[in-house]
């Protein structure tokens, strides 16, 4: 069986997804004998538009990205996104809230009218997507479990079910108990809940599930203790595209 | 609420009775989890503290061991029945072989509350059903229960009420803290050694000892600060009268999140979900089990994408009628042991079943319900050997594409051997490495040699089989389900009405018919799809127009121009009013998307066919095929198990059905 060929592309983000995929170490080269990478900025200098799978990380930010995009869609068979920016929007989304020229001018000063931008976007709002490694950044294990479903042909599996499963199965005291605030009741698990098992809380990198009873989450989160502006900023920090959507 | 719950009683009967009562000095317990701890046959495990909470963990030294929890996080099933377990690895290279997981050491359990012993008590019967699950059993089997009396109980817990405070079977050994001392009540014969070989200074307890232990007893009775306002008796009673009672369930789930902690922290709840994991190479892998629960979202979604409980409140519903009827009318216990577990894990607090047991039997008394309690059926659980989850080896002999999302594969098992299937029975087909999915079988048995199946592309599995090849290799589980009865439809007139793909488990009985023809009276086929193109077996078709024994009517929704059709238009059930026969004489067998049954049954109606004439194949999602996992569950009934085939007159009645 010929190699398939992937490609890593980048848009608005900081590059941590691909980062991890450069982090795979020795599962990279086992992952080699399946795949031949043709382009990968951050590890290598060639590059080749002959690809069948484009990984593409970062949001859409402008409107003449959508070109570039639409052209990695024509050149690749499957298109998977991957981490937060890409998959829902991410942290770029924050500043959808604001108004658009005052975020050009707190960044670029008085070079702003150079910078182009609308509001930050996933890039299956630009183009369809054939698979989504969620997570800010992407879990590595979560990674490969796409790459090798890809390679059997087979959808992944990426589960339509909230953070306190796998919280649950890992025994986790819960963050609310700790008296924290934690959105993982209405966010997508596949990370193992790794932050939760570390101590900290879920801030919902990983996007909403297909229909999350948010109004009951913000309810827990107000009865908890958070003031009602306070559950809406937990919404708003990777939720921002999802919930304007809905 | 000192009545002790129903047939836990039975479970109890078929136990050890209690062997007698030793005391042991604190500190000579403690030196007796050290010995178990250092003698390395074993694996101790205890209860722990974690972050303010408890949980059952490894032990490193008995001193790590906090006897006065209230509850813990997860209950100890998973130990049996662990979060995640391989079923088996694979590798396809040379072959094929599959290997279960090695063997593991035997368990010490110490610390455990009489409400998970008896949880404990339910799984083994719910595991032991029908057939045996050996992955729980050989861990369930070779393990130790040491059970220590509630000193401190949490404030959600109401086992008092379920009967299960306090247990006189089911632990090997059971602590009750007497201040410096431990009482040990010695519940079986593996316990009795363990304590003779590992511990030192066991004095037989006195008279004042043995009544301390039922002092305290007595006094864990009424630690509750729950209150149940009814006997839990009359709970599967008052389920079945609240079924309908939609506000009701609604206003109850408003706020669920379908997180699903209720039911993965239960320590009752046995679904799972089955799944693929291959390696990197994509040659080798394993299939592992993992918890799954009927509160998410997708738990009852079959991969044509029909989810069979779509909402939250149908789910948070099922949940309590699985607990609280569905499983009492099964085995004849509530499984619910009161730990209080789902209550404390709520975070918008509807899950405590004292509060929705409380309102609904205030909201039925004001309507004037009367609720009696409910008498436990007679049970006798069966079971017949053990669970296979590891598929048989099988070769694709011959692949006949339909359609572009049909093929009818012939399949032969590689160790020669005949499936021995009944008509209207499904096999789990396996490809490696993507996963397992439920087909009916599409031949008669009385074909040799091998069978078929007609497979639609749908989901992954689906979608992978058709890029095989004759010569690929799939595993295959079962025949699973009941299957037509072929031998009690003898003699009598026969209906097949088929829609779309419900053609393929109807041609394993009507070619089975066929085979017996002088056996069975007049044959009708009515036979519906969308359109021309999509019609299966077309050849088979063709032939029967040919036959004189056997009437035949196909159907399309709808031609579209450029093809072909001289027969009928329209949907299926346009085909009904064109046959006449003798609803006395006539057995009509119905299978074909979900949404077809009831116009096609509301119109036998019409023609006089009475409900227990009518038969019917059920689609769910069936996933381990043994009515373990819950997935393809409809009320009370199992479909991989119960099902798929169902006289209509069973289950009229039974509301998730049609």
């Amino acid at each position: 069986m010929m190699k398939p060929k992937v490609a890593f592309f980048d848009f608005a983000g900081c590059e941590g997804d691909q980062l991890q995929v450069a982090n795979l170490e020795e599962e990279l080269l086992k992952l080699l004998d399946k795949v031949e990478v043709v382009s990968f900025r951050e590890v290598m200098k060639e590059h080749s538009d002959n690809y069948d799978i484009a990984f593409i990380e970062g949001s859409c930010t402008r409107l003449q990205d959508e070109d570039r995009l639409k052209q990695i869609r024509k050149n690749a068979k499957i298109v998977v996104a991957i981490g937060s920016c890409a998959t829902i929007g991410g942290i770029n989304a924050l500043r959808n809230y604001k108004d658009l020229d005052e975020v050009r001018r707190t960044v670029y000063g008085e070079h702003a009218k150079l910078f182009d931008t609308y509001a930050a976007r996933p890039i299956d709002a630009v183009i369809p997507v054939d698979a989504y490694v969620h997570g800010c950044p992407i879990d590595r294990e979560e990674f490969l479990n796409v790459v090798k479903s890809l390679l059997l042909g087979k959808k992944p599996e990426i589960p339509n079910y909230p953070v306190c499963v796998e919280c649950k199965k890992n025994e986790n005291v819960c963050a609310f108990e700790r008296g924290q605030f934690c959105v993982g009741p209405v966010t997508r698990a596949g990370c193992n809940s790794c932050c939760v098992n570390e101590g900290t809380i879920c801030w919902g990198c990983r996007g909403l599930i297909d229909n999350p009873n948010e109004n009951a989450q913000k309810e827990v989160l107000i009865k908890y203790g958070l003031t009602v502006n306070d559950a809406i900023n937990k919404f708003k920090l990777y939720f921002g595209w999802q919930e304007a959507k809905r | 609420m000192e009545h002790a719950y129903l047939i836990c009683c039975l479970i109890g009967q078929q136990r050890l009775a209690g062997l007698g009562m030793k005391v042991i000095s604190k500190k000579d317990f403690d030196d007796f989890v050290d010995a178990l701890i250092k003698d390395s046959s074993w694996n101790i495990v205890g209860v722990k503290a974690k972050d303010g909470k408890f949980v059952f963990g490894p032990l490193e030294s008995a001193s790590e061991l906090r006897l006065d929890y209230d509850v813990t996080l997860l209950p100890p099933k998973k130990y049996f029945f662990p979060q995640r377990e391989t079923l088996f690895t694979y590798s396809l290279a040379d072959g094929f072989s599959a290997k279960s997981p090695s063997e593991t050491k035997p368990l010490v359990i110490i610390g455990v509350h009489p409400y998970d012993i008896m949880a404990l008590l339910h799984m083994d019967e719910i595991f032991r059903e029908t057939k045996s699950d050996p992955y729980y059993f050989e861990k369930r089997e070779t393990s130790v229960i040491v059970g220590v009396n509630i000193q401190k109980m949490s404030k959600w817990n109401f086992s008092a009420y379920m009967g299960c405070a306090t247990i006189d079977w089911g632990y090997d050994l059971m602590l009750t803290d007497l201040g410096n001392k431990y009482a040990i009540s010695i519940g079986s014969q593996k316990g009795e050694e363990l304590l003779e070989k590992y511990a030192k200074n066991v004095m037989p307890a006195l008279a004042k000892d043995v009544q301390l232990v039922s002092q305290k007893k007595r006094e864990i009775m009424n630690m509750s600060s729950q209150k149940l306002d009814f006997p839990p008796e009359m709970i599967p009673s008052l389920l079945q009268r609240a079924y309908g009672e939609s506000d009701f369930w609604e206003r109850h789930s408003e706020k669920c999140l379908a997180c699903g902690s209720c039911v993965l922290v239960c320590p009752t709840c046995y679904c799972f979900d089955v799944r693929d994991n291959p390696d990197l190479t994509l040659e080798q892998g394993e299939r592992f089990r993992t918890w799954d629960g009927c509160l998410l979202e997708d738990f009852a979604k079959v991969a044509s994408g029909e989810n069979f409980r779509p909402t939250r409140p149908t789910r948070y519903r099922h949940r309590y009628f699985k607990k609280g009827k569905y499983l009492f009318e099964r085995f004849g216990f509530i499984s619910c042991v009161g730990c209080g577990r789902c209550s404390s894990n709520c975070l918008p607090d509807i899950a405590n079943p004292v509060n929705l047991f409380n309102d609904m039997y205030r909201e039925m008394t004001n309507k004037g319900v009367e609720v009696k309690p409910a008498t436990p059926p007679e049970v006798t659980v069966e079971t017949e050997g053990n669970i296979e989850y590891v598929p048989k080896l099988a070769t694709i002999i011959r692949k006949t594409p339909f359609t572009t999302n049909e093929t009818l594969f012939e399949i032969m098992l590689d160790d020669g051997s005949e499936l021995g299937h009944k008509p209207g029975q499904f096999v789990e087909v396996s490809v490696f490495g993507v996963g397992e999915a439920p087909i009916s079988l599409a031949s008669s048995p009385t074909k040799k040699g091998s069978f078929e199946l007609c497979v639609r592309k749908l989901g992954n599995v689906t979608t992978k089989l058709h890029s095989l090849n004759v010569g690929d290799r799939v595993g295959i589980r079962g025949p699973f389900g009941n299957g037509f009865d072929a031998e009690a439809l003898k003699g009598k007139d026969l209906l097949f009405i088929a829609g779309g793909l419900g053609i393929a488990p109807l041609r394993s009985l009507f070619n089975y018919v066929l085979d017996n023809r002088k056996d069975y009276g007049r044959v009708i086929l009515l036979y519906g799809c969308k359109e021309p193109r999509e019609l299966l077996f077309k050849d088979e078709m063709l032939a029967l127009a040919l036959r004189d024994d056997v009437e035949f009517k196909p159907t399309v929704n709808w031609c579209p121009e450029n093809e072909v059709w001289t027969g009928n238009i329209g949907v299926i059930t346009t085909l009904i009013p064109q046959v006449s026969f003798d609803p006395e004489r006539t057995y009509v067998i119905v299978c074909g998307p979900p949404v077809m049954y009831k116009f096609v049954i509301a119109d036998l109606k019409t023609k006089n066919v009475q409900d227990d004439h009518i038969i019917l194949s059920l689609e769910r999602r069936m996933k381990c095929g043994v009515g373990k996992c819950g997935h393809c569950q409809i009320n009370q009934i199992y479909v991989c198990k119960d099902g798929p085939v169902f006289n209509y007159s069973k289950i009229k009645g039974v509301p998730e059905a049609l």
